[in-house]
């Protein structure tokens, strides 16, 4: 008791308890004397102290009235919680719109200024997927990785947003003024000194803009800058035929194929195109129909040469010699005779005899950085060898050129040197970074009157732009492009454009100060125009295939052939030849911003987020070089530095260096990484320098790679066979006892079967993968400590002489194993085998013990070190799918084989009341693969197409010793020309 | 003890047995290194306070802080748990085996061994949790009515870890502690002031020594040490198993559970040996932890430091044996990999010092032996390191091969868990009796009896 009474207490208590009737029994207890006295002291602050104990001194009507004021106030609780909603339901919903039903729209995606062909799936309004549209007859619904990494450019949180002036932002208002001007000024001159600057362009409303542009401007002119360009190729073709041409190659039809410097399956926009058809070619044979082979000669690795079953190394000059060599054999008339090694003319002499061997049904082929001239020469071999209108064939040009041609740009940069531009309109070009140092754009962008640089971001050239206008990506406007073989894809919007940009079209419109257009209306004119009468029906059939069918120019039968002149004789092999290449995963530098790509492996040296200087090993020896020393390669103008690798196979004199990096600074985690490769390119040899020196710095750097060793070392990882019907050597007949009791088998049992045959090592279904499941991007500094977290990796290996490796790939998702190491380690139960056999994380469950990924004989987990999901920006967050759980700090994840394309064709066949048909289900690196190299489907079922790869007698485990029973297993590779060698090999042992 | 004390009269002989009881329990009544103490108290607190900077760092951030990756996901952090919890080992082996074994000469050193086993196990205890990707989670790992309606995994190793080593830190506890009261007791009755007095008598639960007591205390004590005795190889096969289930090459073998019990009790006479002569000398206990306790220690060192050699011999041979592509190549990175320094380590530091233990001068002296022991600690150090390490960082396929360096965060908080185990350590040795002074006058007595009869 803390509150005594006030008066007298000891006394009337005393008096209390004596009045305290005795022997009541009522209350026995007693706990204090002031309790047995009962007093009002006592009750108030036993009241006080405890107040649950108060008398509740309620009538009828007051509990009432306190039970419906609870009420309310519980109802009103019931409201609190819902106050930081923002989202409204439908008032209206929009027709056919069902919540987290994906819907698909056929568009397409430019790489390079040609359209790729995709399906756009849309959940919600938000484009999260991108895949090759089926119905195109050329790209058969395939891609490549640059189209799976596409939409990742969409939600770049580092677009630029508003337009700007002098670099600060400014608005769309100021933006029509100064167009308006400029157009009064440009009206008033007929566009004396105004010039339009763009990249290669296929797209019909943009061609129809600009003639309409310069034939409003008739002194206004046109030029195009694309960085990894075909000039050459199309003077070559210039000086064969003496008009302007593009060739297309028929890679389905070719039995064999030469070739030269070429790399036909390597990144580019026709990337797709070739592996689909190459592929197909490689599948025919496969099951006995005609030949495929594929021989090349290079001086550095490519996809081609890897694939390639005869591999040549030689310099770029060499390769002119052999050009010229193998003209010669087939035809005496063309070509010069040369001194061979015997190495080189054995393989000549083997081209020459396929070649002919398979005349009409072969191609001969020189790649796009060599001379004209020497190109010529290749295009004449298959004239001789009758390929044209066959395995090679001929259209207009599909991109459209200035009347100055191939040459425009260095026009362009002189007459900015003399100071005969007003006015400089650049459409989706950087030619502050994306040009050859010596044409010196840079400073004469200065003597340019008014500089308009309009563009996904604010770039180099924006920066050094008077204005610059923000653009939309593809999957946000209307526009339209040709893809490589000729078709007009049409391409539409999947969402409405996220920030305050101007299409192309509107903005071209702007320039001739026309304002208010829309880039919907722009594209249907050009195509009301075009198809006058039904245009209704045909843009709506068009518009749902995603292309205009027979768009395509018709093929054009060559008659007469130019004599050219001889191939002058290559010059002296210099000591040192310097190439420039595209880089395979960021291509000229536009897709640098795009971590999907920065963080995708380069398909040869596995390294990420930058560049390096290839050399050979025979070099790095001589030179005392290894992997990441700091180079210098210096020419009479400038000098650059970066990491070395040494990469196998190189041709000894022979430096590569890849274009796109050094960008920068934008402000974001793509600054300066990696080298400039830009100011070494020569404005007249831009793809092969004689004249650089190349100097060790005795510095170091680290490359993030996300594979160290690439010898094989005898192991048999990869397996071989000499004929499409040989059988793969297994070692045992059986598999080896397990404790374990055999998987039984239910119906449908998921299984996957990776042709190493077919594949080209192109990693367009690692972007894939990675689009399709959340996959988190981890950066440079943790893919360097080995945490980048692919869950479908492709190996690379090499075995044999390092100077002349054979190459090989090999896809390593997870093996979804019968008997699962993975599963025998967790203890809490978080590996498990689904009914349809598939090998499952469940993240709820998992804690992070990483036992399985000790046990996994593949190490094909992969673990969230840190919490990799929680700070992406709300863009990044978009880009998400849906249906994939996204994971947070402290779990393991693997491949799914897809579990939730499964389940979707699960549900839908459950509807249906059918079973799952074959070839329903589509994992997302089987449908982007090009070459068809991927094939998932039931192994319960004998008739499906995975049950039937699996009965080939290529069919082995990856690691079979390790008895855990893939799911997933590969083809072995066929090499008929290694027949001779491995029978020997093998009689020895 | 018992060489020094020659058979007298009864009288004198009770006199002898309080002058033990007082002068261990008299250790903690009235502590004599007190400066000493504080010193290395406050280096273990520092320590301590860097395990907490260090657990919290992780906690925080997650185990990326750490060096780990793919392919070796597993660092110091399990290769520490292994090697804590192998020299915990020696602590039972001492008090419940050669207690069972009537072997009397123990009950100078088991108290504190099974101190030492307790607190190791507590360090080792931290380990797998604080290595969780969701450390919040670790409880999953016991079998408990959840709302997910699922079990254990019971085909993991890891499961049967965690039973192990709870198991076995719940016996060690119980072991330690029945060891322990009769000797609280005691302190209880000589100490002057009213705090120990009451500290004391709490934890002595009423112990009054009666022949009731003695019997009930017997039957405790053995029926704990008979439970101890089969953990002490059944967890530390448990833990081997971590490795050997998994076909990993370089793992995947079965020597691994006898050679990691026998490294165990190896590491363990080790660090025993260190305590042994270091607590002798620092609390004038040479005529309780005699020389011949030393040579004994000694002798127990060695021949577990044999047995454990065969097992790298042996996994050697069968290695070479079997001719496993795999193997034989998991074999050459240890021998010649980026982690020689941990296999040549191991094998130094474990078996050459080793060796001068073949001669009696060096047994009974202590500096020798301690330096021995400090050089098998470091030894088994690397031996654990090196068998997670070299069997992960190059495993089946060439293109997952990767190095693993381990981070400041990790060794920081291997550091810290040093304090961990010396924190509780010092507060054992200074606040209850570290030697087991009713044993030893057990033992005396006994020895007498025989004396007269003989």
């Amino acid at each position: 008791m803390k509150q005594l009474p006030s008066q007298h207490p000891e006394t009337k208590t005393r008096s209390a308890i004596r009045r305290h009737p005795e022997g009541k029994g009522e209350r026995s207890f007693w706990r204090s004397l002031e309790e047995l006295a009962g007093t009002e002291e006592f009750r108030r602050s036993l009241e006080a102290e405890f107040p649950s104990l108060a008398p509740l001194d309620l009538d009828r009507r007051t509990l009432l009235k306190a039970m419906g004021a609870s009420l309310a106030l519980a109802g009103l609780t019931g409201c609190q919680v819902q106050e930081d909603e923002k989202a409204l339901p439908y008032v209206t919903a929009p027709e056919f719109n069902v919540q987290g039903v994906a819907k698909w729209y056929a568009t397409a995606v430019t790489m390079g200024g040609y359209a790729q062909p995709v399906l756009g799936k849309t959940l919600d309004g938000r484009p999260v997927k991108l895949e090759g549209n089926p119905d195109h007859p050329f790209f058969e619904g395939r891609s490549n990785s640059f189209t799976q990494a596409a939409l990742l450019d969409l939600y770049d949180p580092h677009r630029s947003r508003a337009p700007r002036y002098l670099g600060r932002t400014a608005t769309w208002d100021a933006f029509d003024k100064a167009m308006l001007e400029n157009a009064a000024r440009m009206d008033a001159s007929q566009g004396e000194g105004f010039r339009l600057l763009t990249g290669t362009v296929t797209s019909p409303t943009l061609q129809r803009q600009i003639a309409e542009l310069l034939q409003h401007w008739p002194k206004a002119q046109w030029h195009v800058l694309e960085p990894i360009n075909e000039d050459f190729r199309r003077e070559a073709l210039q000086l064969l035929f003496g008009r302007r041409l593009d060739a297309h190659y028929r890679l389905e039809e070719a039995d064999v194929i030469v070739s030269l410097d070429d790399d036909l399956l390597g990144s580019g926009p026709r990337q797709t195109l070739h592996g689909r058809s190459w592929s197909k070619r490689r599948l025919a044979f496969q099951k006995g129909q005609g030949r495929c082979l594929l021989m090349a000669t290079e001086p550095s690795p490519t996809l081609t040469g890897i694939t390639a079953s005869d591999r040549l190394i030689a310099s770029h000059s060499r390769i002119e010699t052999l050009a010229s060599a193998l003209a010669h054999q087939l035809d005496a008339g063309i070509g010069r005779a040369a001194n061979l090694t015997p190495k080189e003319q054995t393989w000549v002499s083997k081209a020459a005899d396929a070649l002919t061997a398979s005349r009409s049904r072969c191609l001969a082929t020189i790649g796009a950085h060599h001379r004209p001239e020497v190109q010529a020469l290749g295009l004449l071999i298959n004239e001789r060898l009758g390929n044209f209108s066959r395995t090679i064939r001929f259209t207009e040009p599909i991109a459209t050129m200035p009347p100055e041609g191939e040459r425009s740009f260095d026009r362009l940069c002189e007459d900015m040197a003399s100071g005969r531009v007003a006015t400089l309109v650049m459409i989706a070009a950087n030619p502050a970074y994306a040009a050859p140092e010596d044409r010196g754009f840079r400073d004469h962008l200065g003597k340019v009157g008014l500089a308009v640089h309009a563009g996904l971001h604010y770039d180099e050239t924006a920066a050094l732009s008077q204005w610059h206008a923000p653009l939309p990506h593809e999957l946000e406007s209307w526009s339209d492009a040709r893809s490589p073989d000729g078709l007009v894809g049409l391409i539409q919007p999947l969402i409405r454009p996220i920030y305050d940009v101007r299409s192309a079209h509107v903005v071209m419109e702007n320039l001739r100060g026309q304002f208010g257009g829309d880039d919907h209306a722009i594209v249907q004119a050009t195509w009301r125009q075009a198809w006058s009468g039904a245009f209704d029906q045909l843009w709506r059939t068009s518009l749902h295939r995603g292309f205009i069918e027979r768009s395509a120019y018709p093929d054009i039968v060559i008659e007469a052939i130019r004599a050219i002149p001889p191939t002058p004789p290559s010059q002296s092999e210099p000591t040192l030849h310097l190439i420039v290449r595209p880089d395979p995963t960021i291509w000229d530098g536009r897709y640098v911003n795009n971590p999907w790509l920065q963080e995708l492996p380069k398909p040869l040296t596995k390294v990420t987020w930058e560049n390096v200087i290839l050399v050979s090993p025979q070099l790095a020896e001589e030179r005392k070089i290894s992997n990441g020393d700091t180079i210098r390669l210096v020419t009479d103008r400038t000098s650059v530095t970066g990491p070395a690798w040494i990469m196998p196979g190189q041709e000894a004199a022979t430096v590569v260096v890849t274009l796109g990096y050094g960008r920068g600074p934008f402000g974001s985690a793509m600054d300066q990484m990696g080298y400039d490769a830009y100011r070494l390119q020569a404005a007249e040899s831009p793809w092969h320098r004689s004249d650089v020196k190349l100097e060790t710095t005795g510095l170091k750097q680290d490359v993030a790679t996300t594979q160290k060793h690439h010898a094989i070392d005898g192991f048999d990882f990869i397996r071989t066979v000499a004929a499409p019907d040989e059988e793969v050597k297994t070692g045992r007949n059986s598999p080896p006892p397990s404790f374990y009791p055999p998987t039984v088998k239910n119906d449908p049992s998921w299984g996957m079967s990776i042709d190493l045959d077919t594949c080209i090592g192109c990693n367009a279904c690692v972007v894939a993968c990675v689009a399709e499941n959340n996959i988190p991007m981890v950066g440079k500094e943790l893919v360097g400590q080995g945490r980048e977290m692919h869950w479908l990796r492709i190996d690379h290996y090499h075995e044999g002489e390092p100077n002349d490796p054979r190459h090989y790939f090999q896809p390593v998702p997870c093996m979804h194993c019968e008997q699962a190491p993975c599963e025998m380690g967790c203890p809490v139960n978080a590996a498990v085998h689904s009914f349809d056999g598939m090998n499952l994380q469940v993240y709820n469950r998992c804690i992070g013990t990483r036992t399985c990924s000790s046990f996994c004989p593949y190490k094909v987990r992969r673990f969230n070190w840190f919490n990799f999901t929680e700070n992406d920006p709300p863009e990044i967050q978009a880009v998400r799918n849906p249906n994939v759980t996204v994971r947070a700090r402290g779990v393991m994840e693997k491949c799914t084989y897809c579990v939730q394309r499964v389940s979707d064709v699960r549900i839908q066949a459950k509807k249906e009341g059918r079973s799952i048909r074959d070839g329903e289900v589509v994992t997302a690196c089987q449908q982007a693969c090009p070459t068809s190299a991927i094939v998932f489907g039931n192994v319960s079922d004998p008739q499906s197409q995975v049950s039937q790869r699996k009965g080939s007698g290529r069919d082995y485990s990856l690691l079979e010793e390790v008895n855990t029973r893939p799911r997933t297993t590969y083809l072995a590779r066929i090499e008929e020309d290694l027949a001779p060698q491995k029978q020997s090999k093998e009689g020895k042992e | 003890m018992t060489q020094q004390v020659s058979p007298g009269a009864h009288g004198s002989s009770l006199n002898r047995y309080a002058a033990i009881t007082g002068e261990i329990t008299q250790i903690p009544i009235s502590f004599p290194q007190r400066r000493n103490w504080w010193i290395a108290f406050a280096f273990a607190l520092t320590l301590l306070l860097i395990f907490f900077v260090s657990a919290i760092v992780v906690f925080w951030n997650g185990v990326g802080v750490w060096g780990i990756n793919i392919p070796v996901n597993w660092g110091l952090a399990i290769s520490n748990y292994i090697w804590w919890l192998g020299i915990g080992h020696a602590g039972t082996l001492i008090s419940a085996m050669l207690l069972l074994m009537n072997e009397h000469w123990r009950n100078a050193l088991n108290r504190f061994a099974e101190a030492m086993t307790l607190f190791a196990v507590v360090c080792a205890g931290l380990y797998p949790i604080l290595h969780l990707g969701r450390f919040w989670y670790f409880y999953w790992m016991a079998p408990y009515p959840n709302t997910m309606n699922i079990w254990p995994q019971f085909k993991s190793p890891l499961t049967w870890d965690f039973f192990a080593v709870l198991t076995y830190l719940i016996v060690s506890v119980l072991f330690w502690y029945i060891g322990v009261i009769p000797d609280l007791a005691a302190t209880r009755d000589r100490t002057q002031k009213r705090r120990q007095q009451v500290f004391y008598g709490l934890f002595a639960l009423g112990w009054r020594g009666s022949a009731r007591h003695w019997a009930r205390w017997q039957q405790a004590y053995r029926l704990t040490a008979a439970i101890a005795v089969p953990l002490v190889v059944s967890v530390h096969s448990e833990v081997s198993l971590l490795f050997a289930a998994g076909p990993i090459p370089g793992w995947n073998s079965t020597v691994f559970p006898p050679y990691f019990v026998l490294g165990a009790a190896f590491s363990g006479f080790a660090v025993v040996s260190m305590i042994a002569t270091v607590l002798r000398y620092a609390f004038d206990l040479e005529d309780l932890v005699t020389a011949r306790h030393l040579d004994l220690l000694g002798k127990l060192l060695l021949a577990s430091g044999l047995m454990t050699s065969y097992g790298y011999i042996s996994e050697v041979f069968f290695t070479l044996y079997s001719g496993v592509q795999h193997d034989v190549l998991t074999l050459q990175h240890r021998l010649g990999g980026t982690y020689a320094w941990s296999y040549w380590g191991a094998v130094i530091c474990n078996f050459v010092p080793l060796q001068l233990l073949w001669w009696h001068n060096i047994r009974t002296n202590p500096l020798p032996l301690f330096l021995i022991g400090l050089s098998v600690t470091v030894g088994m150090w690397c031996e654990r390191y090196m068998l997670l390490v070299t069997a992960l960082y190059k495993d089946y396929l060439v293109s997952s091969w990767g190095e693993y360096h381990a981070s400041f965060w990790e060794w920081s908080l291997y550091i810290g868990t040093l304090g961990v185990f010396l924190v509780p350590f010092l507060l054992f040795v200074r606040f209850l009796p570290m030697i087991s002074s009713f044993e030893i006058k057990e033992a005396l007595y006994e020895e007498e009896e025989r004396g007269r009869d003989a």
